[in-house]
């Protein structure tokens, strides 16, 4: 067998061998294992704090995009002794197994981290509304708005924009990130105490509301069917044991498209045809350091959830 | 010379065939003893109670099924022994049925049947007329007082026996996460297109002689070297690269490689791979006599056309991008 070509760097002072450096990694790109790692290294500044404290799941693409693909929840145990660890909110399936919820998640606190993760091929890093800290208290609230064809993402912006709306009314500020695949996410920022189950219930019935006022365009009811047409308000992913796409994640799609913070004026002009809101790795890195992180309020502004939410 | 493992008769209709059972399969895996490290000693596990450690003699252990979480119902071996299949030694064949038919997943271990003494005729017999049916035998018998389901079919003139599994054994694919989302996905033409291409272009024939459990081989390699006596320092997972760079600096050069393959022509990317695969395919020096026996086999199963030798090393590097893409 070939020897695989490896490289031995230097991280901010920690050593990493890297390996399969030209592999390509989206074929229909050409977009080389080389460049996943430049692009985590360059948004790891932004990146990194939205990852720090939280139990992550890793869905590694060792083939490439193209090729199987797995999601990892427990560390590798040949993990650098500088990655820590934290238990999760899940042990697997419900009745599944005796074992408990004592999975070790990795947890990413620093650019060599990121580099190393990104080294096993985690192309998309998912994450808990929590932290491993306080894995019972959801920091935002996350509204996860996906489209059924031929709906698209022209559609969940108009879908976004009125979930801004009413949590205008309410007081709430709203964050708006592009999934990196078809549709839209929304988070609100908490960091006051709050429970899953409130965040659940919140999120559907904002999702409700949308739904009375716009039967032909929203749907909150969870089904496995294909909703032609319709932006389906995911409100399920508040629970517990859900993960959501990372801000600044890379998507396992065909390109390499990154799940990217926006701004409320780039989402209107999204609803009215005019942009796409669709961002690759080089643009990401590109528009952050003109922006910096639209996402940063999330880490920081505090927020109430109402006591009982109209409808 | 093999032994076989079971002896009986092949029940087909009114005939009986005395037949033997021998593994097809001697599984290769390198198995290890834990030792003591100061003495070298073997390690003897003890059963110890889990409930405060001491030893529990053999003639107290009993067996016992967990019906839900710490409840157990103790089963004695004489209850599990009058449920046993009566050790009947007969193969019934009971239906037959077209190859094609059955899914893979469905075989589990794979077992020669031969002839038992002064049965050679009945054997062919029913070997010949299998052959010609072109049909497989769905059989069950007991095995070591346990009920099997078995196909069994010719191969080269011979019978060889797959115990299977039970379609209750074979695991939901609904329950398996993104298999669900996999059938929910939409294709374009073109993304289909250029997959069928890739499938076409690393397709060769297969031939089983040319795949090795390379890890089996380094480790017992490693077991030789050190039973000869030789120093073995624990050699690095990978050759050791020459210096410690800057991330940045390391990633630079491949970046910028990926960038002008893109720059140069669309499909470039790919056609850098593929001599890349061409290489690894001349390093490994996987030579010709493994192609030449299997189309010689090829031509005495007299089915598929013989291939020429450029054709099967051609196959051979198309298809190392397969196997390479193994490790990340």
């Amino acid at each position: 067998m070939a020897a695989s070509k490896a490289v031995e760097v230097e991280v901010t002072g920690r050593r990493l061998r890297l390996s399969n450096l030209d592999k390509v990694l989206y074929p229909e790109a050409g977009f080389t294992k080389a460049e996943v790692l430049d692009y985590y290294a360059r948004i790891a500044p932004v990146m990194v704090p939205h990852l720090a404290g939280r139990a992550l799941t890793f869905k590694r693409y060792p083939d490439g995009v193209d090729g199987p693909s797995f999601f990892e929840k427990r560390c590798p145990g040949h993990r650098p002794d500088w990655v820590p660890t934290a238990i999760g909110p899940s042990s697997g399936k419900p009745g599944g197994g005796t074992k408990g919820d004592t999975v070790p998640y990795c947890v990413i606190e620093e650019t060599a981290a990121l580099v190393w993760a990104a080294n096993l091929a985690a192309l998309e890093l998912h994450a808990p509304m929590a932290c491993a800290s306080d894995l019972e208290t959801p920091r935002a609230v996350v509204f996860d708005l996906d489209p059924g064809p031929p709906a698209a993402l022209r559609e969940c912006a108009v879908v976004g924009l009125a979930i801004r709306d009413v949590l205008a009314e309410l007081g709430l500020e709203v964050l708006a990130k592009a999934s990196g695949s078809k549709g839209l996410q929304l988070y609100v920022p908490l960091n006051t105490p709050a429970t899953h189950e409130e965040a659940s219930q919140f999120a559907l019935a904002i999702g409700q509301l949308l739904e009375r006022a716009h039967p032909d365009l929203v749907l909150t009811a969870m089904k496995r069917e294909l909703r032609p047409g319709k932006i389906f308000v995911d409100w399920s992913q508040n629970s517990r044991h859900k993960t959501t796409i990372a801000p600044y994640s890379l998507r396992a799609r065909p390109r390499p498209t990154v799940s990217t913070p926006v701004s409320w004026d780039e989402v209107a002009e999204a609803a009215e045809g005019g942009r796409e809101l669709r961002f690759e790795a080089p643009d990401v890195v590109a528009r952050v350091e003109e922006v910096g992180d639209l996402f940063a309020p999330l880490l920081t502004l505090r927020q109430v959830l109402p006591e009982a939410v109209a409808g | 010379m093999a032994r076989p493992i079971w002896s009986g008769t092949i029940s087909f209709g009114l005939v009986s065939i005395p037949v033997k059972l021998y593994n097809a399969v001697a599984r290769k895996s390198v198995s290890f003893n834990q030792l003591d490290a100061r003495t070298g000693a073997r390690i003897r596990m003890k059963k110890t109670s889990a409930a405060d450690g001491s030893d529990v003699p053999e003639d107290q252990i009993v067996k016992g099924y967990e019906i839900s979480k710490d409840r157990y119902v103790v089963v004695e071996p004489e209850e599990l022994d009058a449920l046993d299949p009566a050790a009947t030694r007969t193969i019934d064949l009971e239906d037959f049925v077209d190859l094609a038919e059955i899914d893979p997943i469905y075989y589990d271990s794979p077992y020669y049947l031969a002839p038992d003494k002064g049965a050679a005729k009945p054997y062919a017999l029913l070997t010949r007329a299998m052959e010609e049916s072109g049909k497989v035998g769905i059989a069950r018998f007991v095995m070591r007082t346990k009920q099997y389901l078995a196909a069994i079919r010719v191969a080269d003139g011979h019978l060889v026996l797959s115990t299977m599994v039970y379609a209750d054994e074979v695991v939901d694919p609904a329950s398996i996460e993104g298999l669900q989302a996999a059938e929910e996905v939409e294709l374009s033409e073109r993304e289909l297109t250029m997959a069928r291409q890739l499938i076409e272009s690393l397709t060769a024939p297969f031939e089983p002689e040319r795949y090795h459990d390379e890890y089996r081989e380094r480790v017992l390699d490693l077991i030789e070297r050190k039973a000869a006596g030789e120093e073995i320092a624990a050699p690095a997972p990978e050759p050791a690269a020459a210096r410690v760079v800057d991330l940045m600096a390391a990633l630079e050069a491949s970046v910028r490689d990926a960038k002008a393959a893109r720059g140069r022509h669309p499909s470039a990317a790919a056609e850098a791979a593929a001599d890349g695969a061409v290489d690894e395919a001349a390093d490994t020096g996987e030579g010709e006599p493994g192609d030449d026996k299997a189309a010689d086999r090829d031509g005495a199963r007299g089915g598929t056309r013989r291939r020429s030798k450029a054709g099967a090393s051609a196959g051979a590097a198309k298809a190392a991008p397969a196997r390479k893409r193994k490790s990340a």
